[in-house]
């Protein structure tokens, strides 16, 4: 089968609903509904069939299919499924900000809230299969363009609007970095497929400056994808004025998006005999270092938890820096790429969660603030407890899955013998340990004002299960995922 | 006789000056032309390495092929972007950087 048929259906999926929308009689969920059926069904044909899927001779040139590849693809279409999830917990919020005074009651703007995230979806899908310059810029766009509407959904609040402009600008500023970066590796090495930048990156003669040039750029212009240092100035503000579930969009499904890229990328510029590696390798190290210092120094000081997640957000791209700088370690079973992919799986399900809460906590009355989530525990025993879990594994207490996450990515620094990014990592790691438990602390203690129950509908109470069984699961049972990884590869 | 450098230089020149206008403006649309700015230079660069690239006295066509990809993109950019900063403007009635600064911390 071919793999494209599936981003080809999502593609036609959202447009249908794009189209059906405005002659809609019932209630805009529906639309919802169908998208969530519609995803479920791309998921199932993703696991059934992943081993039999073969790429047309056309299209191998640009377009590549392994085990990496359909791994990424699951985690797009997983974390579109929660995103949508999310957005029907925060439709009331949505609709507030988005209808007019007179047009209420009409779930105005639920249609194309769950439309978009499809159409980022299959941009994210494809990026995890690109191998081509033109594919890899094409579908980043696809998804970057996208994220530029949803950001500033709520068009009549301020803080989304402003929230948009910035990633619009920064966004921007990040495609022309890349693209001119592009247009050097491809004007010194004449291809445009990463195969035959590898191969001319090896055999290549004279002064490796331009090449360099080049490489930063690029690395430059998917370091604000993923949020690395110096680039991740962004974040934080994106992250708290945008509508929740896109903040867990971005933190989740644009991340992996990008690191699925900037994983292919790496490999291609640190092939073994590259001129330009070692360079690569430092510029990376050194990226990943400052990173984890200022996402997690930075968090400490938080008090609104959307900032805070966002700079917890920045922390985590610091140890999948560091974990892809890794590349020459040969002693531990798990390759960079494969522990990148790992870790962003444990990863999705602990964000998620987090998020999930805040949005039905916005949805029906509580602030974002810390303080406001004074005594959720109390008064709503499961979900204080779910959100206590994925918090732990925030911080990577043993038995959650992020332990596993951290352990394989120190684990690989040491192989590698960077000291000074292994010391960097585990301040850092200890760091989150205190603004992590502080979240806790503060969903346990009394509040002052008596709020109201936090309630759940159906469907995100079963999403609220199966991510914290995930967590657990892969918390004590690492291999589950790790099976799936090395499948793929053989 | 012009060559490849001479386009380089070119492009170089204008992409760094896209980016200081980024880094230095303060009005949110001069911005936005600056950030066009860059694209082109990028453009110009694809173009001038596709020319002077050649393969059995034909011009690469990759790279060409990129460069109207990246116009496509650009185009969709700007309707996204216009009508994002149109609606700032409707809120904030100024589109200066001064009228986002809400957020921080």
């Amino acid at each position: 089968m071919n793999p494209l048929n599936i981003e080809l259906g999502l593609g036609v999926l959202g447009l249908l609903l794009l189209l059906a929308e405005p002659f809609l009689s019932s209630s805009r969920k529906v639309l919802a509904y169908v998208a969530i059926a519609g995803l479920l069904v791309a998921l199932l044909t993703l696991i059934t069939s992943g081993g039999s899927m073969s790429v047309p001779a056309t299209m191998q040139e640009f377009y590549i299919a392994d085990a990496l590849a359909l791994f990424y693809k699951g985690v797009a279409i997983i974390s579109t499924l929660a995103v949508i999830i999310i957005s029907l917990e925060y439709a009331p919020v949505l609709n507030k900000f988005v209808a007019g005074d007179n047009a209420r009651g009409k779930e105005a703007g639920l249609g194309e809230f769950v439309s978009l995230p499809l159409f980022v979806c299959v941009g994210m899908m494809v990026m995890a299969s690109a191998k081509d310059l033109i594919t890899i810029f094409v579908s980043l766009e696809l998804v970057t363009v996208s994220f530029y509407v949803l950001v500033s959904f709520m068009r009549r609040s301020a803080m989304s609007l402003e929230a948009g402009v910035k990633y619009l600008i920064l966004g921007a500023l990040s495609t022309g970095l890349l693209v001119y970066g592009m247009a050097w590796v491809y004007g010194l090495t004449g291809q445009m497929s990463l195969d035959g930048i590898q191969k001319a990156l090896v055999n290549w003669k004279g002064d490796n400056t331009p090449l360099l040039f080049g490489a930063a750029l690029v690395l430059a212009g998917l370091g604000f994808k993923v949020a690395a240092v110096p680039f991740q100035i962004w974040v934080p503000d994106v992250y708290q004025g945008a509508p929740t579930p896109i903040t867990a969009f971005l933190s989740v499904g644009s991340k992996a998006a990008g690191f699925a890229v900037l994983t292919r990328v790496v490999e291609t510029f640190t092939a073994k005999g590259s001129v330009i590696g070692d360079q690569v390798i430092q510029l990376l190290l050194i990226l990943a270092g400052a990173t984890i210092l200022v996402g997690n120094l930075s968090a400490i000081a938080q008090t609104n938890f959307k900032r805070l997640l966002g700079y917890s957000s920045i922390a985590h791209a610091g140890y999948l820096l560091l974990a892809l700088a890794c590349v020459h370690q040969h002693s531990l079973a798990i390759a960079p790429r494969n522990i990148v992919a790992f870790y962003l799986a444990t990863y999705l399900p602990m964000t998620f969660l987090c998020f999930l809460v805040l949005s039905a906590a916005k949805a029906q009355g509580v602030g974002e603030d810390l303080k406001s989530l004074k005594g959720l525990g109390h008064k709503s025993p499961l979900l204080g407890l779910a959100l206590t879990i994925a918090l732990a594994s925030l911080a990577g207490l043993p038995l959650t899955a992020g332990f596993m996450g951290k352990m394989f990515v120190i684990f690989a620094a040491t192989y590698e013998s960077n000291y000074l990014c292994l010391a960097l990592a585990i301040i850092g790691a200890a760091t989150g340990f205190y603004y992590y438990f502080k979240v806790i602390l503060t969903i346990y203690s009394t509040p002052e004002v008596e709020t109201e129950k936090i309630r759940l509908s159906v469907l995100s109470k079963v999403m609220l299960g199966v991510f914290v069984a995930a967590i657990i699961v892969i918390g004590v049972y690492p291999d589950a995922i790790q099976h799936v990884l090395v499948a793929a590869v053989k | 006789m012009i060559t490849l450098n001479h386009y380089l230089f070119v492009s170089g020149i204008l992409f760094a000056i896209g980016l200081t206008g980024v880094v230095a403006r303060r009005n949110i649309l001069t911005i936005y032309m600056c950030l066009e700015m860059m694209l082109s230079a990028a453009n110009l660069t694809l173009v001038a390495f596709s020319r002077f690239h050649l393969t059995d006295g034909l011009p690469d066509y990759n790279a060409q092929a990129l460069v109207f990809f990246t116009i496509t993109v650009a185009a969709a950019e700007v309707a996204v972007g216009l009508a994002i900063i149109v609606a700032l403007y409707r809120t904030k009635h100024s589109v200066d950087v001064g009228a986002v600064d809400n957020l921080k911390g």
